[in-house]
């Protein structure tokens, strides 16, 4: 025990000093402590995570690390029961997912939650339809959808009253981002974006993703997938067993450091990377 | 063409870049392939898709002049004004069900109980009237009784997760042996003058009942199409989860939508009641089948999430037109219950064709 909490130590320094400047800077979400128990089982143990406007923090770990719970938890389906969550500095609860979008917090599940019966547009104002005399006001909506789409740079629509059962998992993936974008949000959390996707797709929605941090959007990445995260992420933070074991900026990280805090929770490879990371 | 299979290869894997650091320009390259597999899997779908669309809507009003025209060639009384006002005004019975049952299969549900609950409505009529309450009284409390069966179909299925099939055969069945028990299956005559009207009046000539009908559909019609409740039934019997997730309250939708079709079978059994001047516990009896077939039949599909008002409404009317045939060329009755067996069970197939072109 003692030997993970001083790994989280030197997890905590080495941002500090490798991660670009980025604690002078308020953090867009904050976890204090943060945990989550399900009956006798502890989900997650004082979790300490900050995620910063215009970055992709990749959230990574094994099965049953706790990946899906923290998102669950930001995201309101699983208020937690220690702990604090800052938005923008503030301390804030969130109990319900209208309380996450209340103050700008967006997921795309890994199931996408899209109905494949309706369209597009249809899809991306599901629950928040727009109208006008009490009736669906379509044109309005219609335009917004596609307004939203294009300053994503989603072109391989071919309409967008195109029934969503008709697209690509790609697609699907970048009407889900884009339906999430809509609404004034500040942190989109994806999980398992890439899971279902082609080489192809994938690489386009890793590149959806960078775009979304570009316009200044906190962005946290759920993935298996390292060659993913790699891509995509500034900050890569590890979870083994229910705890933060390493929050780490992804560049010029060695790959096998993120595996060996994946698979064991350390890595003794810890100090010759870190002074690889000052060097570069 | 010989790069195409380099692409699908690479792909089985399904984990993302083999290589790490693939270069852009090697992404770009297969973004082209892929897009264009894509493209032509999409066109071969569509394409499938517009048949499917055009057997279901072009195809069903084939269906419906064939059936026209085989009734007019048989018998020289099918053509008449008077005919068509009285099939219409019997057929109006199942459409006015057939609509909100419409709504339930969309929303992802079935409710086979119609028929019991008119029944039951008619019965309960009956014993207020014999028991000296005014007869329209009588009729508003069968209809909130018809209400009642419905919130408790609604609110078994959807919160102790009942399978609604079995939850309405449970209440149809409890229902129809109550009617039946109360009635002492004896018929009770109704007068009331006014109150035939309802039934068997007409207004312009033509049957109060279509009135009822054609007012009840266009109303759902336009709900459905037009308004954010129609959106969200839809999208509730696509994806109950997605449906949850964007806020929709699924579970009052589904127990509202119970209630209206409760309410439907309802109106449905005043009708008859006024039309026949009594009440009897078998008035449901042929509801059951006919208003489930005219659903699938009109394209609603029983997964959840498809189906249109105007399918329903030709559906109902190529019921219309073979029932009142039937009775016309004076066929069996029992023959016609064959016919319509065997419209739903194609019925059904044609909607096992949409799914398949879908995936």
């Amino acid at each position: 025990m003692d030997g993970i909490e001083s790994e989280q130590v030197v997890a905590a320094d080495a941002q500090a000093s490798g991660g670009g400047g980025a604690g002078s800077r308020t953090p867009l979400l904050e976890l204090r402590k943060m945990s989550k128990q399900f009956g006798p089982v502890q989900a997650l143990s004082e979790i300490d995570l900050k995620v910063y406007p215009g970055e992709v923090t990749a959230v990574v770990g094994d099965n049953g690390a706790g990946k899906s719970v923290t998102l669950k938890t930001i995201s309101g389906i699983h208020p937690p029961d220690g702990g604090e969550i800052l938005w923008q500095g503030k301390p804030v609860h969130i109990r319900t997912p209208k309380d996450a979008s209340a103050l700008g917090i967006e997921t795309v599940y890994q199931d996408l939650a899209l109905c494949g019966n309706l369209d597009v547009v249809q899809n991306m104002f599901l629950g928040r339809e727009r109208t006008r005399n009490h009736l669906l006001d379509e044109n309005s909506m219609e335009s917004a959808a596609a307004a939203t789409l294009s300053s994503l740079s989603v072109t391989t629509l071919r309409s967008v009253r195109q029934s969503v059962a008709s697209l690509s998992g790609g697609q699907r993936q970048a009407v889900a981002v884009a339906k999430a974008v809509m609404w004034n949000s500040k942190l989109v959390i994806m999980d398992e974006p890439t899971a279902a996707l082609g080489v192809a797709q994938t690489a386009m929605v890793l590149e959806l993703t960078r775009r979304l941090a570009s316009r200044g959007l906190g962005v946290i990445f759920v993935s298996h997938n390292f060659n993913d995260v790699f891509e995509v992420a500034d900050q890569i933070a590890v979870l083994y067993l229910g705890r933060l074991v390493a929050s780490l900026p992804a560049k010029g990280l060695d790959r096998q450091v993120v595996v060996d805090y994946v698979t064991s929770g350390a890595s003794s490879r810890n100090g010759s990377q870190l002074a690889h990371a000052d060097g570069a | 063409m010989d790069v195409a299979p380099q692409t699908s290869r690479l792909e089985i894997p399904g984990a993302g870049p083999a290589i790490p650091g693939s270069s852009g320009a090697e992404l770009a390259h297969l973004d082209f392939e892929d897009e264009r597999v894509a493209a032509l899997q999409e066109q071969r779908l569509a394409q499938r898709r517009r048949f499917i669309e055009r057997l279901q809507g072009e195809g069903l009003l084939l269906v419906f002049g064939l059936v026209f025209a085989v009734m007019w060639a048989s018998s020289r009384y099918f053509l008449t004004v008077a005919n068509l006002l009285t099939a219409a005004s019997v057929v109006s019975i199942l459409g006015i069900m057939a609509v909100l049952e419409t709504l339930i299969v969309i929303v992802g549900e079935i409710d086979i109980s119609i028929g019991s609950v008119m029944a039951a409505t008619s019965v309960m009529i009956g014993l207020l009237v014999t028991s000296g309450v005014d007869v329209w009284l009588a009729a508003v409390i069968g209809l909130a009784f018809a209400g009642a069966v419905g919130a408790v179909n609604g609110i078994i299925t959807v919160y102790f997760k009942i399978n609604s099939l079995v939850t309405t055969l449970g209440t149809y069945s409890i229902f129809l042996g109550i009617a039946y028990v109360v009635s002492n299956t004896m018929t009770v005559n109704i007068g009331g003058e006014g109150f035939g009207k309802l039934g068997s009046g007409t207004i312009l000539s033509v049957p109060v009942p279509v009135f009822f009908f054609v007012a009840i559909w266009a109303t759902v019609f336009f709900v459905a199409r037009f308004t954010v409740l129609g959106r969200h039934i839809y999208a509730t019997g696509d994806s109950y989860e997605a449906a949850l997730r964007a806020g929709i309250q699924a579970d009052r939708l589904r127990v509202g939508l119970f209630v209206a079709i409760g309410l439907s079978a309802g109106v449905a059994g005043i009708l008859v009641t006024s039309e026949l001047g009594s009440a009897a516990p078998q008035i449901g009896d042929p509801y059951l089948l006919s208003v489930v077939t005219a659903v699938i039949l009109g394209g609603a599909s029983l997964r959840g999430g498809r189906g249109t008002m105007f399918g329903t409404l030709v559906a109902v009317a190529i019921l219309g037109v073979l029932q009142n045939g039937f009775a016309l060329l004076q066929f069996s009755s029992f023959l016609e219950n064959t016919v319509i067996g065997c419209l739903l069970i194609f019925a059904v197939l044609t909607d096992r064709l949409v799914r398949r072109a879908e995936r």
